[in-house]
């Protein structure tokens, strides 16, 4: 994850650079440092780099840390072209510039540096930019072989399940990957995200868990998990918001399929969009609304109860404050919008 | 109900949604669509009339959709439209298949709006497009049949989807090319910077 101050040198970087004003080594280096995907500038800078022998040399050993860069972005980029010929650079000790020439050399080159793991993920690499999954899994079962406990390659793996589309057996890939290698945040994020998408809400709170378990001060994590939990109330649900605000309350009562489930999952929420809101320093927007949904389903799911489980507590009126007090300096176009929307919600008169 | 319903979409909501997808290549985009229903004696026809991008990033997640259908129903209440539709593009490239989230969301716009439209991005249309050869709009058109599931309709040749403006995929490329969709904001970009404008004023200006 990048921080703000770096996020906002690497932008400046990149205006310089697309203004001719120089820097590009700069911007490729911290493009690599932060990993951004930038692939279309990467391509285009490093590729001016590349092509031109002063600037080249300069860079002495570091030229096939570009190089290897330059191939990622054209994968993605699909520019398979230009991948191919990089990919075959990084085997070649020499500057060979012609493309013929180098066509040749991959029968050759496959032979000449049989173990080099970071030219064999390339190669597979480039066969999945082609779409030869088939082949690309050959290629990376045979470097498995040698190196069982590449990340990398497991992470290929989980790439090609998820670009055929089979979101189930890229989340059985990912679940076997964390079974071995259970502090990959990266992993357990993507896992999370890929839950999400399926929408097994639960399953996505349990990764993020595991996520706060090891990092309970990155404020991101624990508005990922309230979300997840919302989620999981209000799909139950059906939306519970948007009805009881349009229509009446009988109508938003048939809908509703009230259970402790639901309720402990709004509370849990609500706790954890608190914790993101303290760990950021009450400037998370999305916090701050998700209180208020919080707050307002949960006083209709527990209406009629007895008062002293009721909530009692200034947290969604502070809420509510601080996002018109935002609004108000910041996007005042939008406070009428923001103002009825927590008058229906009985969080602001 | 929706098979003899004809649905027109204007300039203004076919270039948004498109921009949107092409501002986050690598993940699914969705968005809401604004219009009213036109009655002309025997035929209605649903009228788009604007798209609000919503969002590009966990798409599953369900509060800021909550957020958003609020705030952008009572906005366009004040112009006489109303949610007619959903728009959603797939991760994947050859993905052409709509998935359960947005059927899901579909669903609940329907509730509200029976004749509600999901429009999903084909991305195959949206290459050529880019090479400038495309001429239908780069969407399919699902409604819901009585069977209460999404069908793809206008497949058998009907001409169930129209672009209200015939030069939309004109002026649509040339934003393409000057790569415009730089320059669009969904609820998400506003929800993590909220001086960002969701309705897009002056994108087209």
């Amino acid at each position: 994850m990048v921080g703000a101050e770096e996020a906002a040198r690497l932008d400046r970087l990149e205006i310089q650079v697309e203004n001719g004003g120089g820097g590009a080594w700069e911007y490729l280096c911290l493009v690599r440092k932060l990993k951004p995907r930038r692939s279309d500038k990467v391509l285009k800078h490093g590729l001016a780099i590349l092509n031109d022998p002063k600037a080249r040399s300069n860079l002495g050993g570091e030229e096939w840390t570009l190089y290897e860069q330059v191939a990622f972005a054209a994968f993605d980029c699909q520019q398979h072209n230009v991948a191919k010929v990089f990919s075959l650079s990084l085997s070649l000790p020499l500057h060979i510039k012609s493309e013929k020439h180098l066509m040749d050399c991959v029968a050759v080159l496959s032979k000449e540096f049989p173990g080099s793991l970071r030219v064999g993920r390339l190669e597979g690499m480039l066969l999945e930019a082609e779409n030869s999954w088939a082949e690309a899994e050959k290629v990376y079962a045979r470097l498995l072989e040698d190196n069982p406990l590449d990340q990398i390659i497991y992470k290929r793996k989980v790439a090609i399940a998820k670009a055929q589309g089979d979101l189930k057996v890229a989340v059985d890939f990912l679940n076997k990957y964390l079974e071995i290698f259970m502090s990959d945040h990266d992993a357990w994020r993507e896992l999370a995200e890929i839950y999400v998408s399926l929408q097994m809400y639960k399953q996505a709170a349990f990764c993020y868990e595991e996520l706060l378990l090891s990092q309970p001060t990155v404020s991101l994590y624990h508005l990922a998990y309230a979300e997840a939990n919302e989620s999981q109330c209000i799909e139950y649900s059906g939306f519970i918001i948007l009805l009881f605000l349009r229509f009446l309350l009988t109508a938003f009562i048939e809908q509703v399929l009230y259970t402790m489930g639901g309720l402990e999952n709004l509370l849990t929420a609500k706790k954890y969009y608190a914790s993101t809101i303290t760990l950021s320093g009450g400037k998370n927007t999305r916090a701050l609304y998700g209180i208020c949904l919080c707050s307002a389903a949960i006083s209709q799911l527990t209406k009629g109860r007895s008062k002293e489980e009721k909530e009692s507590s200034d947290l969604p009126s502070l809420a509510a404050e601080a996002l018109l007090r935002d609004y108000k300096y910041r996007a005042p176009k939008k406070l009428p919008l923001l103002n009825s929307m927590l008058k229906n919600m009985k969080l602001s008169s | 109900m929706a098979a003899d319903c004809c649905y027109e979409v204007s300039q203004i909501a076919y270039v948004k949604l498109v921009l949107h997808a092409l501002k986050h290549p690598s993940s699914a985009v969705n968005g809401l669509l604004l219009g009213r229903l036109r009655q002309d004696g025997s035929t209605a026809t649903v009228e788009v009339a604007d798209a609000v991008p919503l969002s590009h990033a966990q798409i599953g997640l369900l509060p800021a959709l909550e957020i958003a259908l609020i705030q952008i129903e009572e906005h366009f209440e004040a112009e006489g439209l109303s949610v007619v539709g959903y728009y959603h593009a797939n991760e994947r490239h050859n993905d052409l298949e709509l998935g359960n989230a947005a059927k899901k969301i579909g669903d609940h716009i329907f509730r509200y709006f029976p004749r509600a439209a999901v429009l999903l991005l084909d991305n195959n249309k949206l290459q050529k497009l880019k090479t400038g050869k495309g001429r239908d709009p780069a969407v399919q058109l699902y409604t819901r049949d009585s069977s209460r599931s999404w069908r793809q309709t206008g497949s058998d040749g009907s001409n169930q989807l129209t672009l209200k403006e015939p030069t939309a995929n004109i002026v649509l490329f040339d934003y393409i090319s000057s790569e415009k969709w730089q320059q669009i904001v969904d609820f998400d970009d506003h929800l993590d910077d909220i001086s960002k404008d969701w309705l897009n004023p002056g994108l087209f200006d």
